[in-house]
Order: structure tokens, then C-alpha cells, then sequence
């Protein structure tokens, strides 16, 4: 089916950094068997076998449906899933079973996105369902909760045995509308000044993305007692409204917008205050205190090289293998694994956004911006949780983490970023400087 | 807009780099002192389910060791004698850290420490579990007898050998049961933990160790150590019925109002408070807190035995008028600071540090640690020592501990009852008084007694069964390896 001759060098490229990130997984997981971790035994191949087989069964087809996409992308995700199955499987096995069936979930999304959108700046024409979906998706628990008189921190509902945490599916949606509307404005606006349209004094729509961001962020920060969420989405909506409009008085007004909702919550929200009294002294407050203060002995515990895979004591932190999954690696991978992991986050944002700079479309582009910014500040919270750089939350770490809800969501984000490199020109081809004969994928066949 | 691109990224490279920075602080810079924090759990929690050397009491009994179980996990810690070594050995938990001596010398029972893990060159090759075994200084049988005279009562008991500084008796009352804390049942250790330690009564702390009291006329010893030196031994100090208050100090009370004065030998019999006030201001405040240090009491931490984890106690403070320190006012000491201070006493003035472990065994039997007697300075000269001893003897014969009188040993001891605040009281015995082998102290505590008298008896009554049971006991065999 495919030839040699047929295979794009990014995916050569994916082929071989996937077969690295599967040798680090077998080897975390070797090496941690052989520390007599009593959760580790020949029971675990069976999972790690299906874990590989939906590494392959995404790179063929990227290689069917998109074989012009980035190569580094994938495998970059796939070394962080590895890693973070190798720690749920030294820390608790029981949950792993699970996790592969959302692992199996989320290849699934990701394939139909890969085979199912054909060209990304399609879903221009749906950001205003998005856009509402994705605020029902983000405010759905907390309506329900509401409605069920409970007020405090929940990001996710239970549909029996398993969580479900929307908000992060929500943000991408979000980031699709707001892409959209933000590459209406810039069109729009160049139109005015090449003067093919009608001047629109004061024209209210670059404010639409701040004034949502702010919204939102102030809802959960009041409403969801939950900082790191806000930060997220702020990050986000600030990072593409900035490249997009990038007017630093309206940033000023919305930045002090931003610091009265945080002030406001922190002064009244109860649970906040104790988030932030278990942040500033973690013994005073057990509840959140307590993962804190063992976070930072687990780091300590592991030092420069780390105490070995299988050596720490990973379940002593609770949310090891979800909000703090960066503590137990960190720890028994040392301050080399803890930065590995850093730069693999760090490669990632700059990869897609490096994307957005030679995206043909500029809805593209800031999709990209969006969807960077997503995975950059989604996996910043939660270390720096782990790190007492932010109070204590419930964010799960992308891709490591076993919360398998957002594991899906990434795995639809990092699809949307393949398909949005596809169409960027690859600069070693000079064929491919011109847009317009880029060639579709079917071609090759 | 690629400009603008370029600001968001350095933005979040400059948000990435502070997460290095914190990472490279917290995992290598300050990782040290992080490991060292005193609330650090972490490597008790690695070393719970690993295997682990056993701790016995120097005649051989066997008071902590780990056995194989079946279960997901497959060793368990057992104290065979429940609580009557609770607060020396302490405890090891999965989700609680741990105390005492499993706590304080865990790198050698979980053979964390090189010189029990590694014998000579070849083990470094050899696979096998090499966990150190403690050896204490405690005996099993003083602590029983120790435990059976305290029946019934709240307080804290502290046998000490006077030349070598070995702790052979440590007991007190309320103690806990670190079987329960140990369990694999994580809820039921919570349950038990928490319960334990909002307790008011504090039974998971080593009061011993860790708890200062006020000495009260206990102090005395100390004044009349001052005297000696000062040459005021023979003085006589007028008969008097209290000592006036100054400025911010109470006025000074004897006990039932007696009229007293005379040689510091009757104000030691007759518990003159007023008598000592007055020497004390003939003594001067700086010659007395001069002595006071030198036997080690005030300006630092309070005393602890060898390697012991760090206290929460705060140094103990002279009061500020010469009078009012004379009598012990104010001044807080733990049992152990006030078994030293006799202990030091009979022994010639040297003061020896205390230590709770003898020795430290590698697996193959052969001792890798052998903690020797540590002298710590002379605090008082032998000469002072030796008139200390016959003042607190003439104290058995004649004065207000009469009730340690034994038919066939000389005694030395003293009393400190009637505080104001509290209604606690403290008795030390030496026995032999000619050549002390055993220092006995016991606190008593929380016992409503509505007659000093009867207060009084029990005390010593409690204090001679000890002493006398531990010179009757037979001598274990130490020193041998």
C-alpha cells in the first residue's frame, strides 16, 4: 500500500523518535520491575503491547491521511504518554486498565479528526457552534452542581465509575471560536485600511476575545474556586488576542480587570482562601497542605539522577498518578527526568508555534497560537503546583497524566496541530513555497 | 504579528524558565536541608515496607522487629511490649512518619548507613537485605519495675547510671501502643494517629525528653553547690518565716508556714524556702547562674540523650532576682535534665552525656558503632560533689525525704513539692549515697492529692521501690561484644 518512494520524510522522522519513546517506556518500566516494585509484573506486557499498537495504528494513519504533517509532534506526545503509563503502572496498576481504554478512546479521535477534516480552516465556518459549545462544555458541571447545591471546587462530574473533566474540551472550543472571530477582525480591519470597506468607528469586536476571556476566568475563579483553570485560559485568550490585535492599553485595562476578579475571589471564596493559606503555609491546612509539602520531600528525595525508577515513594503523594504525576518522575528520574519532561512541554509550544508562523491562513495560525498556549500553560499549572509556584488545583498534567478526559481532549488538540502543519509550506521543498499547489493527500496515491 | 508571536514566546520560555529555576532549587540547590527538615517523613515511608533491624534492651530482650506477613505487603513492625517502650523506641508508620529511636536512628536499622550496609568489598556484590540492629541502653527488667510503681499514677520516671551516662529506665504515663500505628491498616493508623495526637494529655510525646517542668526546690541543690563554693557552707542564715516579694516576684512561702534558718544543712532538711531566698541574695545572681550553666542547665537546648531527635522544648531561664532563682522559681527542666544533674553530682561533679543506645550491630553480628561515655565537662569540683552528697543523705536521715529510708543502703535524696501553679512534684534518690550506682527521678503529675502529706508518701514510696528493686536486680552482662 505504501512504497518507500511514497513516505514524506516527517514521517520518517515520526517513525524513528516513536521508536525512541517506546524504548524509554520499556526501559522505565524494565528498570522498575527490577527494583522490586511489588506492582510490577509480567501482567504488565499485555498493556504495554496495546499501548505500542495505538502508537502505530496513529502513525499509519498520519502516514494515509496527512503525510505532509510535522514529525516531531507526535512523537514528542507520545514520550510523555509513555512515561506517564510506565509511572501509572509502578504506582497503581489497578488504574491502568482504564486508562488504556481512554487511550484507545482518545487514538480514535484522534484518527477521525486526521481522516475526518480534510482541511482545518474548514472549522472556520463552525466557530459559533463551537464557540457555544464550548461554553456549555465549560460551564455544564458547575450549572449542575449549582443546581445539586454544592458551591466549591469541581472540575469534573462522575458518570458512574468514570470522571469526566469538560473544561479543558471547552477551552479547545473556545480557542476554535475565538481563532475565528479574532482572523475576521484582522481581515476586516486590513480591509478598512486598504479602503475596501466602510470604516466601523470603534469597533467593539477586538474587545469580544478579553472580555470573554475575563468572564470566564472570573467565574472560575469565583464560582469554581479554581486559579489555575482562570490562569489557563487567560494565557490563552491573552496570548492570541496580543499576536492578533496587540494594543497595550486594552492589555492594561484587562489585566487589571483580571487582578480585581482574583483579588475579589481571594477575599471572599472561602476555599480559595484556604488554597491560598495550604500554598503560602501547607501545615496550617492538612487538606491541601499535606500534597504540598510532600511534593517538595519527594523532589528533594530525588535529587540530581533521582532515586531510580521503582526506588521513591510515589503513592505517598496523593494525585501522583493525575494533578502532581510530575512528582513521582521528577523523583525517581531526578532533576535530568523532571527537565526532560520540562523540555519535552517546552518543544512542544514551540513546535506549533513555530507552526503559526508559516501558516497560509491567519485563522490558522491563531488556531495554532491557541492550541500551543493550551498544551504550554495546561502542563505549567499543575508542576508548578508541585513546585508552590501556584496554590494548589486540579489541573491534570497533558498527556502524563492518567485522567483520561484529558488525554482525549489533547489528543483532538495535537490532531488539530497536525492537521494545521500539513497545510503550512514545508521549507525544504521548494515546490511547497507556493500555497496554492500544495499538494492535497490523495494525490500521491 | 510575527513580532508579537516572538513576545509570546518569550514570554512563556521566561514562565518555563522559573519552573527550572524552582526545579533546580528545590531538587539540588536546598535539597539537603529539605531532606533534613524535621517534619520530612518521606524516607521513614520508603524504609516502612523495606527490611529492617531489630532494637533490644541491653539485657537481650527483643523490643522491636520486623516479620515476614502475607498480604500486599509482606513485612510488618511489631513491638512485643506494646507500650511499655513506646515513648523511647517511638513508632514507625506508613502514612506517619515515625518518633524515638526508629525514627532517630533509622539510616542504621534500614541500612541506609554504609558502615552497617558494607562489611568489606565483597558485599557490595552480594544481593542480600543488611539492616543494622540497635542496642539500647535500657533493661528490660528496670523498666518493668519502673512500670509496675508507677501503676496507677500520671508522671515520668528516669533511671540513670551515673558514671557511664547509660539511661537504663525510661518510662511515662500516658504512653500509646505503636503496634496500632504500625498496622498495614492505613485508616485504622490514621484513626489511632489522630486520635493520639489531639489528645490533650500528649501520650505520643517522650515527656522525658521533651517536657520541662518546674523544679521548684529541687534547685536548692544547685544553690547549695553555689554556697559551697563561696565558702558560705557555715553560715548562718536567722530564722524567718518567709522572704519579701520584690517588684514583679511573689513573696516567698515555707511550706505549712514554718519558721526556719540555720546552716544550709537545715535549711536542705527543713525545705526553707525563705532561708534559701536569703543566701541566694548572699550568693549574688552571677556567681549563682555562673554554676547553674556550668552544670549545663540553662542558655542551651535542654540536655537530650545521644543522637536523639531535635526537641521542641525551649531553654530554661533563671528567675531574675538571685532570691527568687535560689529557690528554683521559674526554672523548667525536662527528667532527664534533672536525672543528669544528680547523676552529674555523683559522679564527682563530671557530667556524663546520657545515651539510650549502646551499640549498633551490622547482620553478621559484628558491632559497627559502639557509643562510648561521653564526659561533658566538670561542672562542679569533687569536693563540692561529695558535700552535695552528704547534704542530700542528711536529707534521708533527718529531713523531708525520710520516707526513701532503707534498711540497709544509704540514701541521698531530695524533694520539690507545693508549687503554686501546679500541684506536680518531683523526687530524685541516690543510692548508695557513699558511691551512687543508680539515679532515680521521678515526676509525678496530674494526681489530685488534697493532703501534701499523702503526696508526699506515695513519692517516695514510688521512688524506694524503684531504687531499691534496681539494686537488687542483678547487674546485666554489658561490655561483652
Amino acid at each position: 500500500m505504501w512504497t518507500v518512494a511514497e513516505v514524506n520524510h516527517q514521517r520518517i522522522v515520526e517513525l524513528t523518535l516513536l521508536l525512541l519513546a517506546a524504548f524509554i517506556t520499556l526501559t522505565t518500566v524494565a528498570i522498575a520491575a527490577v527494583a522490586e516494585s511489588p506492582n510490577i509484573d509480567w501482567s504488565a506486557i499485555p498493556y504495554l503491547a496495546v499501548l505500542l499498537v495505538l502508537w502505530a495504528v496513529s502513525h499509519l494513519s498520519l502516514r494515509k491521511w496527512a503525510p505532509s504533517a510535522n514529525g516531531l509532534l507526535f512523537p514528542i506526545t507520545a514520550f510523555l504518554q509513555g512515561i506517564g503509563i510506565a509511572f501509572v503502572l509502578r504506582i497503581d496498576s489497578d488504574l491502568l486498565i482504564g486508562h488504556l481504554v481512554w487511550s484507545a478512546f482518545s487514538t480514535c479521535g484522534f484518527i477521525s479528526v486526521i481522516a475526518g477534516i480534510r482541511d482545518f480552516k474548514r472549522l472556520k465556518n463552525f466557530q459559533r457552534p463551537l464557540g457555544l459549545i464550548g461554553l456549555l462544555l465549560i460551564f455544564v458541571p458547575t450549572v449542575m452542581k449549582l443546581i445539586d447545591g454544592e458551591i466549591g471546587s469541581y472540575r469534573s462530574f462522575q458518570i458512574s465509575s468514570v470522571a469526566i473533566d469538560p473544561g479543558p474540551l471547552g477551552t479547545l472550543c473556545l480557542i476554535i471560536f475565538f481563532a475565528g472571530w479574532l482572523a475576521t477582525y484582522r481581515s476586516r480591519n486590513t480591509a478598512e485600511y486598504l479602503g475596501q470597506a466602510e470604516p466601523l468607528e470603534g469597533d467593539p469586536s477586538r474587545f469580544i476575545p478579553l472580555i470573554g476571556a475575563w468572564l470566564i476566568a472570573s467565574i472560575a475563579v469565583i464560582f469554581q474556586s479554581d486559579i489555575s483553570s482562570a490562569f489557563i485560559i487567560v494565557a490563552i485568550f491573552l496570548s492570541m488576542w496580543w499576536v492578533a490585535v496587540g494594543r497595550p492599553l486594552d492589555l492594561a485595562v484587562f489585566l487589571t480587570a483580571i487582578i480585581g476578579s482574583v483579588l475579589l475571589a481571594v477575599n471572599n471564596v472561602p476555599e480559595l482562601q484556604e488554597r491560598f493559606a495550604a500554598w503560602t503555609d501547607p501545615w496550617s491546612n492538612p487538606q491541601f497542605g499535606e500534597a504540598i509539602y510532600r511534593s517538595t520531600f519527594s523532589l528533594a528525595g530525588g535529587g540530581l539522577t533521582g532515586t531510580g525508577p521503582g526506588e521513591g515513594a510515589a503513592d505517598w503523594v496523593a494525585g501522583a498518578t493525575d494533578q502532581l504525576a510530575f512528582v513521582p518522575i521528577a523523583e525517581e528520574l531526578g532533576f535530568i527526568g523532571g527537565s526532560a519532561v520540562l523540555s519535552s512541554f517546552l518543544l512542544l509550544t514551540g513546535v506549533a508555534l513555530s507552526l503559526a508562523t508559516v501558516a497560509r491562513q491567519e485563522f490558522e495560525g491563531l488556531s495554532a497560537i491557541g492550541i500551543a498556549i493550551f498544551f504550554a500553560s495546561q502542563a505549567w499549572a499543575p508542576i508548578a503546583v508541585a513546585l508552590r509556584l501556584l496554590p494548589p488545583n486540579d489541573v491534570s498534567l497533558p498527556f502524563v497524566s492518567s485522567n483520561g478526559s484529558v488525554l482525549f481532549t489533547c489528543s483532538i488538540a495535537l490532531a488539530f496541530l497536525l492537521k494545521i502543519s500539513e497545510t503550512a509550506p514545508d521549507a525544504p521543498d521548494p515546490t511547497q513555497i507556493l500555497p496554492h499547489i500544495s499538494p492535497k493527500p490523495e494525490s500521491t496515491a | 504579528m510575527t513580532r508579537r508571536l516572538v513576545h509570546v514566546g518569550i514570554a512563556f520560555l521566561a514562565v518555563y524558565g522559573l519552573l527550572f529555576f524552582r526545579l533546580e532549587m528545590v531538587q539540588i540547590v536546598s535539597a539537603e536541608n529539605i531532606r533534613k527538615h524535621p517534619e520530612n517523613s518521606r524516607q521513614i515511608r520508603l524504609d516502612f515496607d523495606a527490611p529492617r533491624g531489630s532494637i533490644q534492651t541491653a539485657d537481650g530482650e527483643i523490643i522491636a522487629k520486623t516479620v515476614a506477613v502475607s498480604g500486599p505487603r509482606n513485612r510488618l513492625r511489631q513491638y512485643p511490649y506494646g507500650s511499655l517502650y513506646s515513648q523511647v523506641v517511638g513508632f514507625i508508620s506508613a502514612e506517619h512518619g515515625g518518633s524515638g529511636i526508629e525514627r532517630s536512628h533509622n539510616g542504621f536499622l534500614a541500612g541506609n548507613d554504609l558502615s552497617v550496609r558494607i562489611q568489606d568489598t565483597r558485599d557490595l556484590f552480594i544481593d542480600q537485605a543488611r539492616t543494622g540492629q540497635v542496642e539500647l541502653s535500657l533493661r528490660h527488667d528496670v523498666q518493668l519495675v519502673t512500670r509496675a510503681a508507677m501503676a496507677g499514677h500520671e508522671g515520668t520516671v528516669v533511671v540513670i547510671e551515673p558514671d557511664t551516662g547509660s539511661i537504663w529506665g525510661m518510662w511515662s504515663n500516658p504512653h500509646f501502643d505503636p503496634n496500632h500505628l504500625a498496622s498495614h491498616d492505613l485508616s485504622a493508623a490514621a484513626i489511632d494517629f489522630n486520635t493520639l495526637d489531639s489528645d490533650s494529655a500528649q501520650p505520643l510525646q517522650n515527656r522525658a525528653e521533651y517536657q520541662g517542668v518546674e523544679i521548684g526546690s529541687l534547685f536548692t541543690v544547685v544553690t547549695a553547690a553555689a554556697a559551697i563554693e563561696n565558702n558560705l557552707s557555715d553560715i548562718i542564715i536567722p530564722t524567718t518565716e518567709t522572704f519579701p516579694a520584690s517588684s514583679d516576684l511573689p513573696i516567698i512561702t515555707n511550706p505549712d508556714g514554718n519558721k526556719c534558718g540555720g546552716t544550709i544543712k537545715s535549711l536542705m532538711i527543713n525545705s526553707c524556702r525563705s532561708g534559701w531566698a536569703t543566701i541566694g541574695n548572699e550568693i549574688g545572681y552571677d556567681s549563682l547562674k555562673d554554676v547553674t550553666k556550668r552544670f549545663g542547665l540553662i542558655d542551651n537546648d535542654p540536655l537530650q540523650s545521644q543522637n536523639s531527635l531535635p526537641g521542641t522544648a525551649s531553654p530554661a531561664s533563671l528567675a531574675s532576682s538571685a532570691s527568687h532563682a535560689a529557690v528554683g522559681m521559674s526554672m523548667r527542666l525536662t527528667p532527664l535534665q534533672v536525672a543528669t544533674l544528680f547523676a552529674t553530682i555523683s559522679n564527682g561533679g563530671s557530667q556524663i552525656q546520657p545515651r539510650l543506645v549502646n551499640r549498633v550491630r551490622a547482620h553478621d553480628g559484628s558491632i559497627t558503632h559502639n557509643f562510648e561515655t561521653q564526659v561533658l565537662n566538670q561542672s562542679v569540683s569533687k569536693e563540692t560533689a561529695s558535700e552535695l552528697l552528704g547534704l542530700l543523705s542528711e536529707n534521708v536521715i533527718n529531713g523531708d525525704a525520710a520516707g526513701l529510708q532503707l534498711n540497709d543502703v544509704p540514701m541521698g535524696g531530695l524533694l520539690a513539692s507545693s508549687f503554686s501553679q501546679s500541684n506536680h512534684l518531683w523526687m530524685v534518690s541516690l543510692a548508695p549515697v557513699t558511691r551512687p550506682e543508680v539515679v532515680v527521678a521521678v515526676l509525678l503529675e496530674g494526681d489530685d492529692f488534697d493532703d501534701r502529706q499523702i503526696a508526699e508518701a506515695t513519692i517516695a514510696g514510688i521512688s524506694r521501690r524503684i531504687t531499691e528493686a534496681v539494686l537488687r536486680l542483678p547487674s546485666p552482662t554489658l561490655g561483652e561484644s
